[in-house]
């Protein structure tokens, strides 16, 4: 699956950034029938739902990730990818986290 | 543009679509050029490419054709030529695309659709500040003999209620001097029982909570019960 994958162009993603010690949130809205798998992905590697990863669909159908107390390590690249039997796409944003400390 | 060669056919649509072949459909041109028309020629193109391929090698005489060879899944446009004894006729109109399935199929790919994913937003949230407790509510000594007592409160309704545990404190009546009674671990249910009590005395009671954001203020105090046999019961809470 992932080798026909879309290529993410890295300069044209939006980059956001965060303080460190707060929460992220990424919300992207996502359709398609049936509905589509979704997988949040940070550099490349699928992220699982954890104590500072949540992964849900909000009330306003949203997909969503939340990653808590951001550190300067959750730096990178998050990609919603979405997939269903008709094909598959993504969206991606760049995350910084910046340190407290640098004011 | 040949001389006297046909008008170009019209109206072409697909009348069956399977997976292994399509049926193909026309209007014969309105201008035979003067000659009678001899048949005509189907050509098939996949969307999306440009590649136009002759499906019949000599030419048809009725208006409607089964074209085969097709790609199970893959979509096409067809168009047609009419030929006379002057020459062929500039093609038709391209039909409308159809995809070499079967009806079942198509059912069930109907109202389907290719995922969509909008730009993702970022927005920066404060961590919730962890709030201390409010007060326990409806304190009461449930049960009381001269060997035990036991103490039952609701927990409080405010927020900060995740995590919540209790510390009970005792005073002796008469004195403004409240000690708590779990000094090591704070309790997790809204219940609590003493022992050891001076039989005689008379004490009152309060509950405070506490989580990790720290310990919050007490609840009203109980009235002055005093420990021994002729202790009044109080009725059962919940009544």
């Amino acid at each position: 699956m992932s080798s026909n994958e879309p290529t993410i162009n890295s300069s044209k993603v939006k980059k956001f950034a965060v303080v460190e010690g707060k929460h992220a949130k990424f919300r992207c809205f996502v359709t398609g029938k049936p509905k589509p798998e979704i997988v949040w992905k940070k550099d490349g590697v699928p992220l699982e739902p954890g104590r500072r990863h949540l992964i849900f669909e909000d009330r306003e159908g949203y997909y969503t990730l939340k990653v808590l107390y951001c550190k300067t390590q959750d730096t990178g690249l998050y990609v919603c990818a979405a997939s269903n039997a008709l094909g598959n796409t993504l969206s991606a944003v760049h995350l910084s986290v910046k340190g407290t400390s640098v004011r | 543009e040949v001389e006297g060669a046909p008008g170009a056919p019209l109206d072409v649509r697909c009348l069956d679509a399977n997976k292994d072949y399509i049926i193909v459909t026309w209007k014969q041109p309105a201008v035979d050029g003067g000659n009678s028309i001899l048949g005509y020629f189907v050509d098939r193109c996949e969307v999306g490419t440009t590649h136009w391929i002759q499906c019949n090698d000599t030419p048809v005489k009725f208006a409607r054709f089964p074209v085969t060879g097709l790609v199970e899944g893959r979509s096409y446009v067809f168009r047609v030529r009419a030929v006379n004894s002057s020459g062929m006729s500039h093609p038709s109109r391209v039909s409308e695309p159809v995809a070499a399935m079967d009806p079942a199929d198509r059912a069930r790919m109907r109202g389907t659709s290719a995922p969509w994913t909008g730009q993702i937003i970022v927005t920066e949230e404060e961590p919730a500040e962890s709030m201390v407790p409010g007060r326990p509510g409806d304190l009461q000594v449930t049960e009381a003999t001269k060997n035990y007592l036991v103490l039952s409160w609701k927990p409080p309704g405010e927020k900060g209620l995740e995590g919540v545990m209790y510390y009970v404190e005792k005073c002796v009546s008469g004195t403004d001097s409240w000690q708590r009674v779990n000094t090591e671990i704070p309790v997790k249910s809204p219940r609590f029982a003493l022992f050891d009590l001076a039989e005689g005395k008379s004490y009152s009671f309060r509950v405070r909570c506490c989580n990790s954001a720290g310990v919050g203020e007490p609840s009203e105090p109980t009235e002055a019960t005093t420990v021994g046999d002729k202790l009044d019961i109080p009725a059962a809470p919940g009544k």
